[in-house]
C-alpha cells in the first residue's frame, strides 16, 4: 500500500466514524484525563511546598523531581508490572491489564512534569503576592491557594504538559494495560500494532489525532502564555 | 496614651552587617508616627519585621497587651495590623475583589462585605475602577485600591512602607489626601518616607533611623 493510498483509507476511517478507532481515541482521552486528576492536586502541593519551605532533605527532592522528567516510561512499567503481577505485592489488586493499571502509570508519569510546573511557577511568584495575602489576615492554606491563583497559568501550562507526555507514551500502557482491545487499547499502543501489522491506514489516521492533540496543546500553551503574561 | 505596640529591643542583621539595633520604642494608640532615614538603613525591615514579615530578633515584644514572640503573628495581632508595600501588589482579579479579600478572609462574606467594600471604594474615590483589572491601573489608583484595601480592615495599626514613593503631581496628593484622613481619625499609623509633606502633616512623630537606631526629631 503506498502512503498516499494508506493516508486517504486514515481520513476516510477518521471522518466515517469508525468505531474501533473512536474507541481507541476514548480510551486515550479517558485514561490519561483521569491520570491527571488524580496526579495534579498531590503534584501542585508538592510543587508549592518545596518551593515556599526550608526542610531537610528539599534539595534531593527537588533533584528527584527534575530527575524523574525524563524517567523512562517503559520503566515505570516495569516497576508497575513487578508490582501488580499475580506474584507481585499489590497482586490481590487484580489491575494488570486494566485502566485502571494503565491511570495508575500515566499518574507516576505526569506526577513529576506537574509537580515541576508548580515548583517553577511559585518559584516564579512574586514574593509581594504571599505576604499581602499574609498581611490581609489570609490563614496559610488561604494565602497558598492565593499565591496559586496569582500563578495558575504556570499551573495549568505544567498540566497541558502533563496531558502531552502520557498522551503520547508507549512504553508503561503496553506493559501494563496489554494492548487489550477495546478496553486498554489506546492511541499510542494501538499505532505500534497496527504498524507491526502493516496496517498503516489506522495507524496514520491516530498519528493524525494525536498531532492533533498536540496542536491543541500548543495552541492552548499560547494562549495561557499570553493572558499569563508568560514569556 | 496606652501602647498600642511596643518592643524592648529589635536587632536585625544581614550576614556581619547590623542593620537594625533599636532599643525601647512604642507606638501609642491613635498616633501616627512617620521614619526617615536613608536608603537602606532598615526602615523597611523595621515595618516588615513588625507585620511578622520578616525574621527577627525581637524583645518584648506586645501588641494591644498581648506579649508576642518574632516571626509569623498570631491571628489576633494579624489581623489588626496591615502592612502595605511600597509598591502594593494587587491580586491578579478586580479592584473590588482586592478590596474585599482580607473581608473574606475574616469571613466576612455577602452584602456585608459589599457594603463595607462599596465604603472603601468611595473613600478611596475609585469607583469609576470597581470591575478594572489591576493590570490597567496607575502606580496612583493602585496605592489608593491598597490604602482602600487596608483601610476597610479597621485594623489597629497601619504600616507604610513609602506611600508615595514614584508618585508625582495628581497622584501623590490623592495618596497624601488618604493619609491624611487616616490620621485626622485618629489611626495608628507608622509610616516609612521622604516625602516631606507627608513628614510635616500635622499630628505626626518624627523618628529618624541612621547606624540601626531610632532618634526622635
Amino acid at each position: 500500500m503506498d502512503i498516499l493510498e494508506a493516508t486517504r483509507q486514515a481520513f476516510s476511517l477518521l471522518f466515517s466514524g469508525d468505531t474501533e478507532l473512536w474507541t481507541i481515541i476514548w480510551i486515550s482521552l479517558r485514561v490519561s484525563l483521569i491520570a491527571l486528576a488524580v496526579a495534579t492536586p498531590a503534584a501542585v502541593v508538592l510543587g508549592y511546598v518545596l518551593a515556599q519551605k526550608r526542610f531537610p532533605g528539599r534539595r534531593i527532592l527537588v533533584v528527584l523531581i527534575q530527575g524523574l522528567l525524563s524517567f523512562p516510561t517503559v520503566v515505570v512499567g516495569l516497576i508497575l508490572y513487578i508490582l501488580l503481577t499475580r506474584q507481585g505485592p499489590l497482586g490481590s489488586w487484580q489491575l494488570l491489564f486494566t485502566q485502571e493499571a494503565m491511570i495508575m502509570g500515566q499518574a507516576v508519569i505526569a506526577f513529576p512534569v506537574l509537580a515541576a510546573f508548580a515548583l517553577a511557577a511559585v518559584q516564579g511568584a512574586d514574593p509581594r503576592a504571599h505576604e499581602t495575602a499574609v498581611s490581609l489576615g489570609a490563614s496559610p492554606l488561604r494565602a497558598a491557594l492565593t499565591t496559586l491563583l496569582e500563578v495558575r497559568f504556570a499551573v495549568v501550562a505544567g498540566v497541558f504538559n502533563g496531558f502531552g507526555r502520557v498522551i503520547s507514551e508507549v512504553g508503561c500502557a503496553m506493559m501494563v494495560g496489554g494492548n487489550i482491545a477495546g478496553v486498554t487499547r489506546n492511541i499510542p499502543t494501538a499505532i505500534a500494532l497496527e504498524t507491526s501489522k502493516g496496517d498503516f491506514a489506522q495507524g496514520i489516521a491516530l498519528g493524525v489525532v494525536l498531532m492533533l492533540f498536540a496542536l491543541g496543546i500548543s495552541i492552548a500553551l499560547g494562549v495561557l502564555q499570553g493572558r499569563g503574561g508568560l514569556k | 496614651m496606652s501602647a498600642l505596640l511596643s518592643f524592648l529591643h529589635l536587632r536585625k542583621s544581614f550576614g556581619a552587617r547590623k542593620l537594625l539595633d533599636l532599643g525601647p520604642f512604642a507606638i501609642g494608640t491613635g498616633e501616627a508616627y512617620v521614619i526617615t532615614g536613608d536608603n537602606g538603613s532598615g526602615k523597611t525591615t523595621l515595618l516588615r519585621s513588625l507585620a511578622g514579615l520578616e525574621p527577627g530578633e525581637i524583645a518584648g515584644f506586645t501588641f494591644h497587651g498581648v506579649p508576642l514572640t518574632h516571626g509569623r503573628l498570631p491571628d489576633s495581632a494579624r489581623h489588626e495590623i496591615v502592612y502595605v508595600h511600597q509598591h502594593p501588589y494587587l491580586f491578579h482579579t478586580t479592584v473590588a475583589h482586592n478590596i474585599g479579600y482580607g473581608l473574606a478572609a475574616r469571613g466576612i462574606d455577602g452584602a456585608e462585605r459589599e457594603r463595607l467594600v462599596e465604603e472603601a471604594i468611595a473613600w478611596a474615590g475609585v469607583e469609576h475602577l470597581r470591575r478594572m483589572p489591576p493590570a490597567k491601573l496607575s502606580g496612583g489608583e493602585k496605592q489608593r485600591v491598597a490604602l482602600a484595601r487596608a483601610k476597610v480592615l479597621k485594623p489597629r495599626l497601619f504600616l507604610l512602607d513609602e506611600p508615595t514613593a514614584n508618585l508625582d503631581g495628581e497622584a501623590r496628593g490623592q495618596a497624601i489626601a488618604l493619609i491624611r484622613q487616616l490620621v485626622e481619625d485618629n489611626s495608628s499609623l507608622l509610616i516609612a518616607c521622604h516625602d516631606r509633606e507627608l513628614i510635616e502633616l500635622p499630628g505626626m512623630r518624627r523618628f529618624h533611623l541612621a547606624n540601626g537606631k531610632l532618634a526622635e526629631t
